[in-house]
């Protein structure tokens, strides 16, 4: 059918205008979408992610949320392109239990995320389509955030956006967790009710205007007793 | 200590199977949206700057900026002086044209008594420097003395000469104390290793040096070279609009380093504007 | 030539002169990595049906820039004459223009003739123009309307090629839209049955295709007779947030207080006002 293809190629008609030779490569990467998003609190995080997995214009899963718990305080948020993220994710699991294994001890949220820094720099030539962020609690069960560019670059945060909508996000979280250029306010701290609901919030905003971003949202609250999931549903259009 | 494998690939031997040696798989470059990155366009030509240009940015056709961005955009300086070397870099890492982060930390502390700084690809300087730090410390065990600064500043060079032309981006300052004094050497992914009493890095180098040329003397007290590093980041970090946050100042001096001071331009301009 | 375009009055229609300026502009931006403004497209779903005695047609209301959505509430059914309407997708300006310039002329030419226009010649109309530009107009539409030969639907492509069918669907949600058609268009509905897959197919492009969204707009033609349903339906409703939700202000409260902005300068310009006495007497209203 004519518009289906023509809308396809971003509507610019190229296969009636272009003589020219024309190239077919493989593209071993895709954009799958989705965001994440980690906070850390005073004796929490929370990683929380849409669950929508879509490709150009359509929608291939929405139940498929891009949070991986990796240890009982270690949580990975996940998003890009979703074959790397699973392979990733499954490299990262099986240097876990090989940690485990000749340790005898998890490893901490720190630990990990300079493991993962270096399994993303082993492919810096042909890079993991990933962006990560880990939430989880670190030694002193402080909340603690690492986030991740796609080679291996990362530092430890506050709180961070990822993904698709990260530059929705992020602006909000500057302003009420960071408390950016304003005079005159209490930076209060960081309550797990106020981070939850924030979190949320800035969700249920990020679904009305990324079209990658919807369906649901997955959150994962880290604290010293465990792993609390919580689901809510997001627009589906 | 050459090491003859491929550096990246022997640290890493565990971690995948298709980095050895035969990296030159099918598909292993020029291929999907990573390929942009692979060519990286500082040319060799113009290294009076030493800024390392965005390889990143490409029109896509429909306007949507689907490619892997990594960090990039920096303001980094360092230059000898009599009691030592002074490092000032800013905090800013940005990814096109969003800033990913303000909290960056650009100074990367290899040893005690050597810094390197950070501009480039944020990953590329993080993780050669940690490599280098790793040699440093081999050399020490070996010969049982610190490793001078000529020596480390080669050793990272000789590992990312290695990469060349593979789309490795890094502009890095490698200063430090030894025998001979204050040290400090230029590195960066194209080969280029010098040695020099001021360097200035990143997209904002050009506003740096030119603050430091006005205000530059070998016989500056501590506490002026300070305020002037402090104040050639600040000066970048106002008309560039890639370099911005904090500024982070270092001094190396015989006994190691020590840092100084991390303030938020925010608070520099205030300030500078009530001197000025 | 500079001199010659200030002194003339400008023509109707298009303008070429910055075609080749652009070009140029865009290959050097390109080189610093500067992308040139696009057109904004509308990922659209729109359809239409035949009905026993009329025409249906179906718009979301979604419109996008790249992947982000510009406008939630976007009208995609335009107005062509009292008894023809004609759903745009495509560059959202080109099919805003394209209606409009075929509505205008068919005023025209139903004012010369003294008759109500036929769907059939603002088809014509329409395929000739699009045809005259060659695809570069990124209008496809779907036009529908009743004449005095009854319901007509037909579906234009931007490249001038036109179908006459009982039932249509155009845009980047076309399939999902036309696989509801293919499982439950029968001939001859009822009005509320045509109207429900009409919105059906709509609902089915907002759920599953990324660039359709948000509302579903229906516009219903009968003989002598429209319905223009604005919105028809909200297939989605928009996420709760907690402060709406309990109607008290728990942690969900993003105002500011005031003073968080910084006063950078501040200017005092004083008003130079005659001040006049007044006393106000009440009016006796006994």
């Amino acid at each position: 059918m004519l518009s289906a293809q023509n809308f396809g190629e971003s509507g610019k008609m190229k296969e009636y205008h272009y003589a020219g030779p024309t190239e077919h490569r493989f593209s071993p990467y895709a954009f799958n979408g989705g965001t994440v998003l980690a906070v850390a609190g005073e004796d929490f995080a929370i990683v929380a992610s849409d669950t929508r997995l879509s490709e150009g214009y359509s929608i291939h899963s929405r139940d498929s949320p891009k949070c991986y718990k990796l240890t009982d305080t270690t949580v990975l948020g996940c998003s890009g392109f979703h074959g790397d993220c699973l392979t990733l994710t499954k490299i990262i699991d099986a240097r876990l239990k090989m940690y485990k294994h000749s340790n005898n001890k998890t490893m901490t949220s720190g630990a990990i995320a300079a493991m993962l820094s270096t399994i993303l720099y082993s492919r810096r030539f042909f890079p993991y389509y990933v962006y990560n962020i880990i939430g989880g609690l670190d030694e002193q069960g402080k909340g603690a955030v690492y986030s991740f560019d796609p080679v291996g670059s990362y530092q430890r945060d506050t709180y961070k956006a990822g993904g698709s909508a990260s530059a929705m996000l992020q602006p909000l979280l500057d302003n009420q967790i960071g408390f950016k250029n304003m005079e005159g306010v209490e930076h209060v701290p960081l309550t797990k009710d106020k981070a939850v609901q924030l979190v949320k919030d800035v969700f249920v905003s990020a679904a009305e205007r990324d079209v990658y971003t919807g369906d649901a949202l997955r959150i994962c609250i880290v604290t010293k007793e465990g792993i609390e999931e919580q689901n809510i549903p997001l627009r589906k259009d | 200590m050459i090491v003859s494998k491929m550096a990246l690939a022997s640290v890493l031997s565990s971690e995948c199977a298709d980095f050895s040696l035969d990296f030159r798989q099918p598909f292993g470059f020029n291929c999907g949206p990573g390929q942009s990155g692979a060519d990286c366009d500082a040319a060799p030509g113009d290294s009076v700057s030493f800024s390392v240009k965005n390889p990143m940015l490409a029109g896509d056709d429909d306007g949507v900026e689907r490619k892997i961005e990594f960090l990039h955009g920096t303001t980094t300086l360092a230059f000898k002086f009599e009691h030592g070397v002074i490092v000032a870099v800013d905090s800013r890492a940005t990814a096109g044209s969003y800033i990913a982060s303000q909290t960056v930390k650009k100074v990367i502390e290899i040893n005690p008594y050597l810094l390197g700084t950070m501009a480039g690809g944020a990953a590329d300087c993080s993780f050669w420097e940690r490599l280098l730090a790793r040699q440093c410390r081999i050399y020490e065990l070996r010969n049982k003395e610190r490793i001078s600064v000529a020596a480390a500043s080669k050793l990272l060079a000789n590992m990312v000469y290695q990469y060349k032309g593979m789309g490795l981006s890094m502009g890095t300052m490698v200063c430090g104390w030894d025998k001979r004094g204050p040290g400090l050497y230029y590195v960066d992914s194209e080969g280029n290793r010098v040695c020099g009493d001021l360097f200035a890095v990143g997209s904002g180098s050009m506003y740096a040096y030119g603050v430091m040329d006005s205000g530059l003397r070998q016989d500056l007290t501590v506490d002026e070279a300070c305020e002037l590093g402090r104040r050639a980041i600040y000066q970048a970090t106002f008309r560039d609009a890639y370099s911005g946050g904090q500024v982070n100042l270092y001094h190396v001096h015989s006994g190691g380093w020590t840092r100084i001071s991390q303030e938020d331009v925010l608070m520099l301009h205030q300030k500078y504007k009530d001197q000025a | 030539m500079a001199t010659l375009a200030v002194r003339r009055a400008p023509l109707g229609g298009f303008s070429f002169e910055n075609c080749k300026r652009n070009s140029i502009l865009e290959s050097e931006a390109n080189k610093v990595g500067f992308s040139v403004p696009t057109a904004r497209k509308t990922g659209t779903t729109i359809c239409g049906v035949v009905f026993k005695d009329g025409i249906v047609l179906g718009a979301d209301t979604r419109a996008t820039e790249g992947m982000v959505v510009a406008d939630k509430n976007c009208s995609k059914i335009h107005y062509i004459s009292p008894n023809i309407y004609c759903c745009g997708a495509g560059t959202a300006a080109d099919t805003e223009m394209t209606t409009q310039i075929i509505s205008s002329n068919l005023e025209l030419h139903a004012l010369s003739t003294g008759r109500q226009p036929r769907v059939a010649t603002a088809n014509r109309m329409l395929k000739q123009m699009l045809f005259r530009y060659q695809g570069y107009i990124g209008a496809a539409l779907v036009l529908g309307g009743v004449d005095c030969n009854g319901p007509h639907l037909y579906s234009i492509y931007p490249h001038g090629s036109t179908d006459k069918l009982p039932y249509v669907t155009m845009g980047s949600g076309s399939l999902a839209a036309m696989a509801v058609f293919e499982d439950r268009y029968k001939t001859g509905m009822e009005e509320e049955e045509a109207k429900q897959l009409v919105r059906d197919a709509i609902a089915a492009g907002i759920f599953n295709d990324l660039g359709s969204g948000s509302n579903i707009d229906l516009c219903v033609i009968t003989k002598g007779n429209v319905d223009y349903i604005r919105p028809h339906d909200e297939a989605n409703k928009k996420g709760v947030r907690h402060g709406e939700l309990e109607g008290v202000q728990l942690t969900g409260d993003y105002r500011y207080k005031r003073g968080t902005t910084a006063v950078l300068s501040k200017v005092v310009n004083p008003l130079d006002l005659e001040l006049l006495e007044e006393t106000v007497q009440t009016m006796d209203t006994s």
